[in-house]
């Protein structure tokens, strides 16, 4: 009996003993499993789904030895372009390489922190259990956070802008030192040697070309289009198109089978309407141009009457359209002015 | 050049036109003039906005004080207490444009005040911009586009924006010179003359005096000539229409102290080094070509390349090594901002948030150059037909304003002037054919002699282009024999639209009807354009913004409370009193009362500005503090709830707070927003409704009508009665817009304090209080 019981009880000490030991070594043992997966990961962050979420984060222990950052991903909402979603994963993952490059030397700070990532048609448990029901959202769960909930959340303005001030908020955060952003260039080295050297070997045969007065520069006919191009382009208001990331039409909200291409409101553009514009407002000039310097060739009285009555018709048309437009969209018709008293 | 014509008959009519032009240009430029003076008549005969009233007072000193003063002028009643260099700090082209105007008419008995010389330099320079486009349209396609430029310069909405009577800022003379030194240029380019090129050198120094946008000029011009060589229309000309320009103008221009060694030392300006170079070597080419056998310059050719390639890539590597080695890569963040257009949005909020740095859309296009957007594409098509040196010079105008107007909607302005000669080209051309076609078919003329006039009229129409391509032939004939071969491709162009018309005797002409439907569609478009530009000029563009009118069932109102409470302040405070307000205010503060004045509208510097932000959004204690250790005495703020006066304080007073929370982090946005929503109604935050400019603006509001009913913000004030403890109220416009306070002085404090501490307190506060008697001798 005695012999039993001492045995029971020799066995629970050395069960506490192990159980103690396997806690510490788990802690351990999942920073360890976290610097695997994350050397395995080419940019470093870590891919979780709901399992391993449970391993590092919920089954775990406070304080753990590791913070996460999370970035919540959803492959179904990468073709929504407001939410910028696959920008930002870019950005997350710049962040998380960067990080990792400047601790390089430092082993210990660089297991202080991970940078993770969930989907959320595979986790979607875990996006309950953080409660996120937006996106973009990061967040990061530090070492004594308990349930998932009460883990940080990283301002929208924080990250709407780049991976800067995401590595201001983890600095702020976690006194990790995450160091500069190490963006990648344009142009690998290697890339750049084979432009430069193509340059090199094209200049001489360019020169000779120059020389001799047969490139595609000397053709009129390409600087006149181009030059005619670049008047379209413009005032089209492009420009205006590019800067503002301006979508070609919009769907119409009361309607979703309606495609709206013009959008009423003189800040504002939509690709689609820009073009239309710009059209009209060249064509005008071309058919004019075609009038003053071309038709007068044609020998035939008859086919230049034709001609020339339906360029001045669509002329017309357009000028007047543009002037419809313009009233429609800005609210300014043309009038005179009248001194009134 | 029309003497030089055989005929009498010919001279008399070219006499004619002379005179004709002439008279023309004068009634151009009474309209250029005088459609900007809506704002005038209208209103009356004051200096607008904001930045006109800071040339407005450097002028006055410029005319009071002579100048070297003017030069040397430290400004001691902005940013006090730092104070401004004004002499180095500012283009000086305008003010000394309209000094000397002033110095001018006072010495002719003329005493007019300098106001009213700066109210309409603007106008006066509008008509010599249209006189100096007639000038370059003349120079490209003949004196009739040039005619028909120079009056659609005159009246293009974009320029008189700019450059209403009264509106006196430097784009006024800027736009002027831009197209005077193109002029030049182009006269350079077509004549070969040394003279004009010193001229051009010295009309860039003005244009370099007078306005930031030079850079334009000297990036466009040596594109040009990197065009013409690369496209083998190199010539002498050429050289000394670029290189003159390029030494004589960088001296000059690094004589403005405000430009200096920027002239030299930055990347907008290396462009035109560049070129410099490349030209050099180009016409080192072209000389040993002249002066070898073909055989002979096969083998110099390789020898010259290589080693002109050479120093080529040295140079570049040189300079890629300067630009590389200054942190933004030697480019200002404006001009970065032209080339990659979203580059400021990136990474310049300051610069992307400006209004007038936006991208337009299409209707800006419409509303500032109108039917010209139209019209241009034909423009462009008529300089490739044929093209000359000059001609390509107005399609890279066209094509680089185009684009840089596309990324910046201020840049329309530089813009017009292209869009007005394109234009110009364009209806000339059309209304040359189109009146062609109907005298030569009118139903009287027998088929058989239509026939042998057209020729001469064909020939005689384009009387203008092919004179200046005569002279100009003639020139290069005489001037250039020994490298004549050479010539030959450059010259081939030139000669077809001559042959055209000998060789062929057909009537280029369109049909007679649709000729005269065509005439009456163009002249309906021009209608229009005159009928918009009018209407851009009277209404649009014409309100001097610190007059302000409105329209409503019982008649015009008139608000005049700007100057109201300048004046008051002239007039009842002393003349070292500070007074302190939002920046916007600043200029006209200093200009209109003469009182010293804590930032203004060059925002050189963010702390300070930032200070008075603090100040603004603090409660009463702490904004007292600052103002009084800045010495501030009057605090003027601009309140729009009574009347409805839309860009008053309380609307810009989130960028207060942002600008004062960037530099001094206890004032927090979200402690102003409700839900982020910026409200001042009941529902606002106690910090909003606590804030000093919230209780400026609305203090004894509700004495008003009783509800104290915002009309700006539509809705009712959330703190209605409360009395002020730091500062007492001392002026109050007419309709509220500018109410002025006093800071209170300080409070005895002697009684309370001597109880606890009494040594220490007593004797620092009236340390304290001496120190400040002796600054505010007042209290």
């Amino acid at each position: 009996m005695a012999t039993i019981s001492r045995g029971v009880l020799l066995n629970l000490a050395v069960l506490a003993l192990l159980s103690t030991l396997a806690l510490a070594d788990s802690d351990s043992d999942r920073a360890a499993e976290l610097f695997a997966l994350q050397s395995r990961s080419k940019s470093g962050v870590i891919h979780l789904d709901d399992h391993s979420v449970s391993r590092f984060l919920t089954s775990t222990t406070t304080p753990r030895s590791y913070s996460l950052l999370v970035f919540f991903d959803a492959a179904q909402l990468h073709d929504k372009s407001e939410l910028h979603l696959q920008d930002l994963r870019k950005e997350f993952s710049l962040l998380a390489s960067s990080f990792i490059a400047n601790n390089a030397e430092n082993p210990s700070s660089r297991s202080k922190l991970f940078f993770c990532d969930l989907e959320f048609k595979e986790s979607q448990s875990t996006f309950g259990q953080f409660g996120v029901n937006s996106l973009p959202h990061i967040r990061l769960v530090g070492p004594e956070v308990k349930s998932l909930k009460d883990s940080e959340q990283m301002d929208q303005g924080d990250i709407s802008r780049m991976a800067e001030s995401m590595s201001a908020f983890i600095e702020s955060r976690t006194r990790l030192h995450v160091g500069p952003i190490t963006r990648p260039p344009l142009l690998s080295k290697m890339q750049i040697m084979i432009i430069f050297t193509l340059i090199l070997i094209w200049v001489p045969f360019a020169a000779k070309k120059v020389l001799a007065g047969e490139t595609l520069l000397h053709d009129k006919k390409v600087w006149l289009i181009s030059a005619v191009f670049v008047y379209f382009f413009s005032v089209a208001g492009t420009m205006h198109n590019i800067i503002r990331k301006m979508p070609m039409f919009l769907v119409d909200r009361n309607d979703p089978s309606k495609l709206v291409f013009f959008y009423q409101g003189s800040g504002m553009q939509l690709g689609a309407e820009g073009f239309a514009v710009g059209f009209l407002y060249t064509i005008v000039g071309l058919l004019l141009a075609f009038m003053t310097h071309l038709l007068v060739r044609v020998r035939n009285v008859n086919v230049q009457r034709l001609i020339m009555g339906s360029a001045l018709l669509v002329c017309f048309w357009a000028v007047k359209k543009v002037v419809q437009l313009d009233n429609w969209k800005t609210g300014y018709g043309i009038h005179g002015f009248w001194p009134s008293s | 050049m029309a003497a030089s014509e055989a005929s009498t008959a010919t001279s008399f009519r070219h006499a004619f036109g002379g005179v004709l032009s002439f008279f023309i240009l004068i009634l151009i430029g009474v309209l250029a003039f005088s459609i900007r003076l809506f704002s005038v008549i209208k209103y009356e005969s004051v200096i607008h906005e904001f930045d006109p009233y800071f040339n407005y007072r450097v002028t006055q000193f410029l005319t009071k004080n002579g100048i070297y003063d003017f030069w040397n002028w430290f400004d001691d009643r902005t940013w006090y207490p730092l104070g401004r260099v004004i002499g180095g700090t500012v283009y000086p082209g305008l003010t000394l444009t309209a000094g000397t105007l002033w110095w001018i008419l006072n010495s002719l008995n003329i005493p007019l005040s300098v106001e009213t010389v700066c109210v309409f330099t603007a106008p006066i320079f509008s008509a010599f911009a249209s006189w100096a486009t007639y000038l370059l349209t003349k120079e490209v396609k003949g004196a009739g586009a040039g005619l028909t430029a120079a009056v659609l310069l005159a009246m293009v909405p974009s320029y008189i924006s700019r450059s209403v009577a009264g509106s006196y800022d430097n784009e006024a003379v800027a736009i002027f010179a831009l197209i005077f030194t193109f002029f030049l240029y182009i006269k350079t380019l077509n004549t070969g003359s040394l003279f004009y090129a010193t001229l051009n050198a010295l009309s860039y120094f003005y244009m370099v005096c007078s306005w930031g946008g030079y850079t334009f000029i000297i990036n466009l011009i040596p594109m040009h000539a990197l065009l013409c060589i690369v496209t083998g229309r190199y010539s002498s000309r050429l050289y000394i229409a670029y290189a003159p320009l390029v030494v004589l103008g960088t001296l000059l221009a690094a004589l403005v102290p405000v430009v200096g060694f920027n002239a030299v030392m930055t990347s907008e300006h290396f462009a035109s080094f560049l070129v410099f170079i490349i030209i050099h070597v180009v016409a080192l080419v072209y000389y040993i070509k002249g002066i070898l056998s073909p055989k002979m310059f096969k083998v110099a050719v390789t020898l010259v390349l290589s080693a002109g390639l050479i120093v080529c890539f040295a140079v570049v590597a040189i300079l890629v090594a300067l630009v590389a080695s200054s942190p933004t890569k030697g480019w200002s963040g404006r001009s970065l901002s032209l080339l990659d257009p979203t580059y400021a949005s990136k990474y310049i909020p300051i610069i992307a948030s400006v209004s007038e740095h936006q991208p337009p859309t299409w209707p800006s296009y419409f509303m500032d150059i109108n039917v010209l957007a139209f019209l241009v594409p034909a423009g462009i098509i008529a300089c490739f037909l044929p093209l000359s040196d000059a001609s390509s010079f107005v399609v890279l105008y066209i094509v680089t304003s185009v684009y840089f107007s596309g990324v910046m909607v201020r840049l329309m302005l530089v813009l017009a002037p292209a869009a007005c000669i394109m234009s110009g080209i364009a209806l000339s051309e059309a209304f040359d054919t189109l009146t062609r076609s109907i005298k030569f078919q009118l139903p009287g003329n027998s088929g058989g002699n239509s026939e042998a006039n057209a020729g001469d009229a064909s020939s005689a129409s384009a009387g203008a282009l092919n004179d200046v391509i005569k002279a100009d032939k003639a020139e290069e004939t005489a001037k250039e024999r020994p490298s004549r071969k050479s010539k030959k491709k450059e010259r081939e162009p030139v000669e077809k639209p001559q042959r055209n018309p000998r060789n062929e005797r057909k009537l280029l002409v369109l049909p007679f009807e649709a000729s005269i439907v065509g005439i009456i569609l163009l002249v309906m478009l021009g209608a229009f354009y005159v009928v918009h530009c009018v209407w851009a000029a009277a209404e649009a563009y014409s309100a001097p913004s610190i007059v302000l009118t409105s329209h409503s069932h019982d008649g015009l109102h008139v608000f005049d409370d700007f100057r109201e409470a300048y004046a008051w302040l002239s007039h009842n405070t002393e003349v070292d009193d500070k007074v302190a307000s939002w920046w916007d205010y600043g200029y006209q503060t200093t200009a209109m009362a003469n009182r010293t004045v804590i930032v203004d509208n060059n925002t050189w510097n963010n702390t300070h500005i930032a200070t008075v932000g603090t100040a603004m959004s603090s409660p009463e204690k702490a904004a007292w503090e600052i103002f009084n250790s800045l010495d501030v005495k009057y605090v003027l703020v601009v309140f729009g709830g009574l009347v409805g006066y839309p860009s008053d304080d309380i609307n810009k007073f989130l960028w207060m707070v942002r600008i004062g929370g960037g530099v001094f982090p206890h004032i927090k946005e979200p402690d102003y927003l409700r839900d982020g929503q910026y409200r001042i109604d009941s529902q606002a935050t106690s910090t909003m409704l606590n804030c000093l400019m919230y209780k400026l603006s609305y203090y004894r509001f509700v004495e008003t009508d009783g509800k104290a009913f915002d009309r700006v913000r539509r809705t009712e004030i959330g703190k209605k009665n409360f009395k002020l403890t730091h500062f007492e109220e001392v002026f109050t416009t007419h309709h509220w817009m500018v109410r002025i306070y006093k800071l209170k002085p300080p409070k005895n404090r002697l009684r309370g304090k001597a109880k606890k501490s009494k040594s220490k307190t007593s004797s620092a506060s009236s340390s304290k209080r001496s120190g400040k008697r002796t600054r505010n001798p007042w209290q």
